[in-house]
């Protein structure tokens, strides 16, 4: 790590103000969200801005509600607020648990769920678990707001479809129904995981067939990655489920192309796709119903 | 002598609570990054990009003319220096020089009024490089016609410490050989029972210290005088003499607390290229390198070791043979040693008939190799650790009994020439044993090991110290012995205390300037304990016998009237405190009592090594056969350490050495992708962390009182690091049935042995 370059910190007052500074600065400035992966990345010497456009001090965007039949997360909440909030804790515990692993509580009393999903890293668990969940990103710029899905706001590694001048102000998790049992697991090796994998299946009231079901992976390519042929082969009874995840592992590992690097060979994370799909398919089966 | 066998200790081999350790934890304690001289500039370093180029020219014109820019160093303005350094080989530039040999080499620094200014005037140094084709393996590098590092001959350094002929520089990549041998290899291996036969890995890795190497020069007409993580001050300053070709006297190098060093911070590192700047700059100078900037400056000596042994029918190993090709980087440093003492460590704990070693240190475009904890040792006990377990599988014997039966005993000459052997392997290994229930039946996915290992440790004995009695009776230490986090500057007062039978509280140390603290070669090769240990024992009773024939004078009385009690004289009904000896030999409550002592390679030292540093470590694993990942469940150490001055922090340095051979077992690698090391921030190259260690950890000492320091001490500190690599592959193949060869373990090595297994029992 180098010492930081030269930059301007701008605290805008709100977001039509952040807009209005990043349309200003283009490609000199970069939205700053908790820093944790962008300053890494400048300290580094791998990204240089002169202007940071700082989010976090915007009024209300930290803000953790719940709706109707969803939870809003405002994209500056950090991963520690979000891990020890009794909302989250209550309505979403697969949300809450999979923040509790997130890097280290340095980063996740710095880092935001935004600043998380904005970065685009490939290796993050948010990112992997929101797509599973159907979580929709709310964005703001200059002439309006519009929402997108986890798939269509992170397009490849680092990059996203933020417009220069967007802001993401909050995520929508819809909340899962009772019949919905949702598990996230990673492997870790390294300081970032190798794999993440998360499971979203709907069980009947019999518990022994399964009605939907949304694997994801994440961290082993650019970003993270489901199939329709993979979820269709985990529905079914359970018995014929289990004899199908195999193929489902394959059609997941196909869809999500691994890639060899530092953390694994290609061979191997395909590997362990099928191994955590298993896992997190026998823990979802096993893990108790919600309280409605 | 007869004080070697007391019993009744008031301070030593007590855990006292560590000196240092209030003010380190609530961040009080000065280290280097905290000190800052009146009108101290900064300089940061330009590195170069290519693994092996000529520089064709370097302009720093553009760099100078930003703002803040004090000065510039490059290969091409060093005049009136004597830019090479080293104390083994001198063939390291304190800047490249015509050409780069690794890619992360400093090629130019600037001095700034601050940091960022320094950093940010680098890009606006021009450098053209022609590339050359760099060597990256031994093995590419001992090709023939492959391209050459160092084209000069080179003198060996004044310290260089190892015995044989300089290879270096006499056109071939070879840094150094070694070579030993005793006994027939060929005949022993003809009629040999068994014999096991393979080639072994141990990986580049990078000796992680909490603390980057940073340095603070100042250049004036007194010399040169330095601030620096440098964990041996003393060599240092005879590099820095023949830099600046001034004499000892002129050169000045003060080490406050050290953060961590691990063979990481021992000899020169960026100490040279620091003065450089600061004589440019007229200004004292501070380089504070990153993380990342440090593990392009040092890390181990890879190696790959081909290895035999051979047993008798009796199951007595009577040969070993090895070859060793380590991967020394760009430069010498400290290799050339290391090099030899993998040599002499790779016979291991075994009293063998037969032996052939032969190592080579290889040059290659790739960080400079030094001493990484162990020195040499680790490398190669990966190899004999892990062929002893396959050796006793080969012949149907439990490897803890094969090794019980095979360790050399108490007093054996086991090693011809050298030491007998002081410790006692079979104890510590009954000890190990025992703490990670051995005998007891194994659960499922799970499997042990015990490992063992010896080196021939303390360095060369030259080591000197004062201890200065005060009129009030308290006591000033002056000792070279630097405090990197092993505890010396807690031990060294508890041995005077004990010899002055003064509170421990009164005791304090002066601790690693070399203008003040007397000579003490190194802080390494666990040496402090013994050797300076020893020193300040000495110059404790020198200072006793002084101040008994003070008091002799005072109380008017002949001296051997004068009888030595705890914290004083007693003659007769007359009792006096040193206080008061000293106060009256001087007739004002002021003055001192100056007690000295020198340790050279002489009587109880004339034999080396200094002594055998052997532990014994145990493991328990668990494999998850679906990703390959083990997990550590049980640890247990034995440090043969002799008597432990603190038994605490004696303990701290063996789980601290587990948890470091630990992280070569299950992670640590440096990764290069052709010239480029990939992995070299703290993101992707993982060190251990306390989660990665078990629950179950038993740490014990035996104390056998059989060294030759202070009460039968002897050093500990590297020992429980060298067997743990072998260990977890040897658990490994206990639990799963497959014998890795290469650390790390990573998840996916141990998978894809696994995944091999299944294929093969397929077939058959």
């Amino acid at each position: 790590m180098m010492p930081l370059r030269r930059f301007q910190m701008h605290q805008p007052k709100s977001v039509k103000e952040a807009a209005e500074m990043l349309a200003h600065y283009g490609e000199k400035g970069r939205l700053y969200a908790g820093g944790t992966e962008l300053l890494l990345a400048m300290k580094h010497d791998l990204l240089r801005y002169e202007h940071l456009v700082d989010v976090k001090t915007v009024p209300g965007l930290d803000k953790i509600e719940a709706q109707n039949s969803s939870l809003r997360i405002g994209s500056v909440a950090t991963h520690r607020s979000i891990e020890k909030s009794p909302l989250v804790k209550e309505r979403l515990p697969v949300m809450a648990e999979m923040t509790r692993y997130i890097a280290n509580v340095r980063v996740r009393a710095t880092g935001t769920l935004g600043g998380n999903i904005g970065f685009a890293e490939p290796h993050s668990d948010p990112a992997t678990l929101l797509l599973a969940l159907g979580a929709k990103a709310t964005l703001q710029g200059q002439t309006g707001e519009r929402s997108l899905a986890m798939n269509e706001i992170i397009v490849g590694a680092y990059e996203t479809a933020l417009a220069p001048d967007e802001i993401l102000t909050a995520i929508e998790i819809p909340l899962p129904a009772r019949s919905q049992r949702a598990i996230y697991l990673k492997f870790q090796i390294h300081e970032r995981p190798v794999l993440g994998l998360a499971l979203i299946v709907d069980v009947d009231a019999s518990g022994n067939t399964i009605t939907k079901a949304k694997a994801v992976v994440g961290a082993v390519s650019p970003a993270p990655c489901r199939s329709d042929k993979a979820d269709a082969l985990l529905v079914g009874p359970k018995d014929k489920v289990e004899k199908q995840l195999t193929d489902a592992a394959r059609a997941l590992a196909d869809a999500a192309d691994p890639v060899d690097d530092l953390e694994g060979s290609a061979e191997y994370k395909r590997h362990l796709i099928g191994v955590y799909l298993r896992r997190a398919f026998t823990q979802a089966l096993a893990s108790p119903l919600r309280n409605p | 002598m007869s004080e070697q066998k007391k019993t009744d200790f008031h301070v030593v081999n007590h855990s006292v609570p560590r000196r240092d350790g209030r003010a380190k934890v609530t961040g009080k304690a000065l280290y280097v990054g905290d000190v800052k001289l009146t009108g101290m500039a900064y300089a940061r370093v330009l590195r170069s990009p290519y693994g092996h180029a000529k520089i064709v020219s370097i302009d720093a014109s553009r760099a100078a003319a930003r703002p803040g820019v004090i000065a510039f160093l490059t290969g091409d303005n060093l005049g009136g220096l004597n830019p090479y350094y080293g104390h083994a080989v001198k063939d390291h530039p304190l800047v490249a020089i015509e050409k780069v040999r690794y890619a992360g080499e400093p090629v130019a620094a600037v001095v700034a009024e601050d940091e960022r200014a320094a950093f940010e005037a680098l890009e606006f140094i021009d450098v053209r490089y022609e590339e050359l084709k760099p060597v990256l393996t031994p093995k590419e590098a001992l090709e023939k016609g492959a391209p050459l590092l160092h084209e000069r001959k080179f003198e060996a350094g004044a310290l260089r410490g190892f015995e044989g002929d300089v290879t270096a520089g006499r056109g071939t990549n070879i840094c150094q050989e070694a070579h030993l041998r005793w006994g027939d290899v060929e005949a022993a291996f003809a009629k040999a029972a068994a014999v096991v036969e393979a080639e072994y890995y141990f990986p580049m890795a990078y000796a992680y210290a909490m603390e980057p190497y940073v340095a603070i020069a100042e250049v004036n007409e007194n010399g040169v005088t330095i601030y620096s993580s440098a964990q041996h001050p003393f060599m240092v300053r005879h590099d820095l003499t023949t830099v600046f070709n001034l004499p000892v006297s002129q050169i000045r190098l003060i080490v406050p607390f050290v953060g961590g060093g691990y063979g990481s911070k021992s000899y020169t590192k960026i100490e040279p290229l620091v003065a450089a700047c600061a004589w440019k700059a007229k200004r004292p100078v501070k380089l504070q390198l990153s993380v990342e900037e440090a593990m392009l400056t040092t890390r181990s000596d890879d190696a790959l070791t081909w290895m035999r042994t051979a047993v008798d029918s009796n199951g007595k190993i009577i040969a070993r043979q090895a070859k060793i090709y380590m991967n020394t980087g760009a430069y010498a440093e400290n290799s050339p040693l290391v090099c030899e003492k993998a040599t002499n460590r790779c016979v291991g704990p075994y009293a063998i008939a037969n032996v052939q070693i032969d190592t080579y240190s290889i040059y290659t475009n790739t960080v400079p190799a030094s001493s990484y904890r162990g020195f040499g040792c680790a490398q190669v006990t990966m190899a004999g650790e892990s062929q002893i377990d396959e050796l006793a599988a080969k012949i149907g014997k439990d490897p803890y009994e094969f090794r019980l039966m095979n360790v050399a005993h108490p007093s054996e000459e086991f090693f011809p020439k050298m030491r007998a052997f002081d410790g006692n392997l079979k104890q510590d290994l009954e000890i190990v044993a025992q703490a990670i229930h051995w005998k007891e039946p194994r659960s499922k996915g799970r499997g042990r090991s015990i490992g063992c290992s010896v080196s021939d440790a303390g360095a060369y004995p030259l080591t000197s110290t004062v201890v200065r009695v005060h009129a009030d009776g308290s006591v000033s230490i002056m000792t070279g012995s630097t405090e990197l986090g092993q505890g010396s500057h807690t031990i060294i007062p508890q041995i005077a205390a004990e010899e002055l039978g003064v509170p421990f509280e009164n005791v304090r140390v002066v601790a690693s300037d070399t203008a003040i603290t007397p000579y003490d070669r190194s802080t390494g090769a666990s040496r402090t304990t013994t050797l300076m240990g020893r020193a300040v024992l000495e110059a404790s009773r020198e200072a006793i016998e002084q101040m008994a024939r003070m008091a002799a004078d005072v109380l008017k009385r002949a001296a051997d009237e004068i009888e030595v009690i705890k914290g004083g004289v007693q003659c007769g009904e007359a009792r006096l405190t040193w206080s008061e000896v000293i106060s009256r030999y001087y007739g004002l409550p002021d003055g001192e009592v100056i007690g000295r002592a020198y340790i050279r390679k002489s009587g109880d030292f004339a034999k080396l090594p200094v002594f055998w540093e052997t532990a014994c470590t145990g493991v328990e694993v668990s494999v998850d056969e679906e990703t390959g990942r083990i997990r550590m469940e049980k640890l247990a150490t034995a440090g043969d350490v002799g008597l432990a001055i603190n038994p605490a922090l004696a303990e701290g340095q063996d789980i601290g050495a587990a948890t470091m051979g630990m992280g070569i077992g299950l992670f640590e690698e440096l990764v290069y992708e052709g010239s480029q090391l990939v992995n070299g921030s703290l993101l992707d190259y993982r060190v251990p962390r306390f989660s990665d260690l078990p629950r179950d950890v038993k740490l014990q000492l035996v104390e056998n009182r059989d060294g030759v320091g202070p009460y039968g001490a002897k050093g500990g500190g590297e020992a429980a690091l060298n067997s743990m690599p072998a260990n977890i592959a040897n658990a490994v193949y206990d639990a799963a049935g497959v014998r890795i060869r290469q650390a790390p373990l990573t998840p996916e090595k141990v998978w894809r042995a696994l995944k091999e297994k299944k294929a093969e029992g397929r077939k058959q």
